[in-house]
């Protein structure tokens, strides 16, 4: 058996036996599932939730019906304005001509009600134009001279899952790679001069170079691991929950076809990557938990990119943004999984990045661990 | 041919000259006493025999092989145990052996083999299956020389062995060495108690400051003082 494929064995072995990275993973895969069924029931509890209207003067004839239809419960006041402060999520003054309505915009639940009494209201005065045009023998359809119908290319059910697809999962997807193999990575490294194996190992006829090898297939082996379970959960939770709000079987999210094999390419170019980072900063420190601040920095850089998705859409970049690590990961996830397409060139362009700072990344962890100063300064 | 020659050797940790021109041979079938106080450049010199450190100038080698061209021939060929007593935690005794053993590149189907016969000869079936979390210092320290041995080296070298070892550990290491010069292995101690050496070595060399100050038979370099310790605070203009 080769050197690489001993080390290999070995680290493997460890860390299956290391209960922090047992738990990581466990946790890794939990978590995403009990998020996503929080934000379910959470968002079907906004969308049926009821909402009380604090009135007064007199309701117009039909309206109170179709209120309460709309989950809005009518309750008289003395004075809205003031109710709509404190006790009721609107206040509603019906006048002889016209209706006053008072709420608070910094509400969530005032600004729900709202939203629902503005659409209740836009129905219910267009009904009451109609019959008083037809009344008149005028044809209602002079109220809508152009009309509009309306032909979404994709389902706006399965585009909304995507939006939200396209968000989770790069950013799961990075997380664990980066956060599985950790624990492992510094425990290879620097756990090992911390444990005084070092020296042990180092006089062993093995080359250094495949007993890092060995490592780095060890911590990269993890890191996938954990990705796969996380993501796996949260496609298994997101079958099973539906997207919040809609309750229909058809909202179910699942991943395209073009998406699966890209998630698994750059999952693998991600925990090389990772791996190799982790396990230089890993040799750089002299104990677990000097690794540990080494490479708290690396939290920040993978959340950064997925959190510019979050926050800009319908950013367009062009080529040269794919140069970028990991965020070139999560452009190329975003468009996979929302427009179902993959563009050859950002993806090659992607993995050129990725496979560049992992080489290089690698390339520092050996000249770390064939230093003189690893066991010196130790 | 010596087994170990060690030649003018030279050596600097940062700006720290740590060997100034360290010479000695240790032969097969001998306990050699590299002797001296803390800081004096034992743990320094043994480090470059086993080819951990590269050599400043001079040169080392060990049963023919120069650690300076043939680094790995020379690991084959040597086993090294220290104070530090560095095991994996979460594979037991028998795992940690077996590891250093297959990547001491002995053959796969004789890998059970030979970690039972350590095993036996260090008297470590008791615990043998256990975790190396769960054991005991001594313990620790047989499992450590059960890994440095285990592929079976001309060349032992001991680097302050007991120094965290209680009495009993520490007759049991002082045994093994004496018991491995009975089969033939070159045995360097390193050590800062001189009352060891002076029991256990055949030859010995003392360090002081990175310079060798002496060298030779023990009951030679113990000369007409009363034992090694008077003989070394002599040399280095200590004594009474």
């Amino acid at each position: 058996m080769s050197s690489i494929a001993i080390v290999y064995r070995k680290e493997l072995r460890e860390i299956l036996r290391d209960r922090r990275t047992l738990v990581a993973i466990a946790l890794a895969a939990l978590a995403t599932p009990i998020i996503l069924l929080a934000i379910s029931q959470v968002s079907t509890k906004t969308a049926t939730q009821s909402y009380t209207i604090g009135y007064s003067g007199t309701v117009p004839a039909g309206l109170g019906i179709l209120l309460t239809a709309t989950g809005l419960k009518l309750e008289r006041v003395a004075d809205p304005a003031a109710a709509a402060a404190q006790q009721v999520d609107l206040g509603v003054a019906f006048g002889p001509s016209r209706i006053d309505e008072y709420y608070d915009p910094t509400r969530q639940g005032a600004q729900i009600a709202d939203t629902r009494l503005q659409t209740v209201l836009g129905q219910y005065n267009a009904a009451k134009a109609a019959a008083a045009l037809e009344a008149r023998g005028v044809d209602p359809g002079v109220l809508n001279p152009i009309p509009v119908s309306v032909h979404p290319l994709s389902s706006p059910v399965a585009a909304a899952g995507n939006a939200l697809l396209s968000f989770f999962l790069p950013y799961i997807l990075i997380t664990m790679c980066l956060t599985g193999g950790l624990s492992a990575a510094l425990d290879s490294t620097a756990g090992e001069r911390e444990r005084k194996t070092l020296e042990s190992l180092l006089l062993t006829p093995a080359p250094r170079g495949d007993m890092l090898v060995g490592k780095f297939l060890a911590v990269t082996t993890v890191s996938l691991a954990a990705a796969v379970a996380a993501i796996g959960s949260m496609l298994v939770a997101l079958a099973q929950i539906g997207l919040p709000g809609t309750g229909s079987s058809s909202a179910h999210i699942g991943l395209s076809a073009s998406a699966a094999p890209v998630m698994v390419w750059l999952a693998v170019l991600l925990a090389a990557s990772f791996s190799s980072i982790t396990l230089a900063l890993g040799t750089l420190a002299r104990n677990f938990r000097q690794g540990q601040a080494y490479v708290t920095p690396l939290y920040f850089i993978t959340i950064f990119p997925a959190s510019i998705v979050l926050f800009i859409p319908d950013f367009h970049p062009n080529l040269a943004y794919y140069l970028i690590p990991i965020l070139n990961a999560v452009l190329v996830l975003r468009d996979a999984i929302i427009h179902q397409s993959v563009s050859w060139s950002a993806l090659a362009v992607t993995s050129v990045s990725l496979v560049l700072t992992g080489s290089a990344a690698w390339y520092a962890a050996l000249r770390l661990f064939t230093r003189e100063a690893l066991l010196v300064k130790s | 041919m010596a087994a170990v020659t060690v030649d003018r050797l030279e050596k600097a940790l940062g700006s720290t000259q740590v060997l100034r021109g360290v010479s000695f041979e240790a032969e097969s079938g001998e306990i050699f006493g590299l002797l001296g106080p803390n800081g004096a450049g034992k743990t320094t010199t043994l480090r470059v025999v086993c080819t951990l450190l590269r050599p400043d100038a001079g040169s080392v080698r060990v049963l023919g092989f120069d650690t300076g061209t043939a680094p790995q021939e020379v690991r084959r060929r040597v086993g090294v145990v220290t104070a530090e007593i560095g095991v994996y935690p979460r594979l037991s005794a028998r795992e940690n052996i077996a590891y250093f053993a297959e990547l001491s590149g002995v053959p796969r189907e004789e890998i059970d083999r030979r970690v039972d016969a350590v095993i036996e000869r260090l008297g470590m079936r008791s615990f043998a299956r256990q975790r190396a979390e769960t054991l005991s210092s001594g313990q620790k320290q047989k499992v450590a020389i059960a890994r440095a041995i285990v592929h079976d080296p001309p060349v032992l070298m001991f680097d302050e062995p007991t120094s965290n070892l209680d009495v009993l550990a520490s007759r049991d290491v002082r045994d093994f060495m004496v018991e491995s010069r009975g089969r033939g292995k070159c045995v360097i101690f390193s050590t800062h108690v001189l009352h060891d050496a002076e029991r256990l070595c055949d030859r010995v060399t003392i360090i002081h400051q990175g310079r060798v100050v002496s060298g030779g038979a023990t009951a030679q370099v113990r000369g007409t003082h009363r034992d090694l310790e008077e003989a070394f605070l002599s040399l280095v203009g200590v004594g009474s």
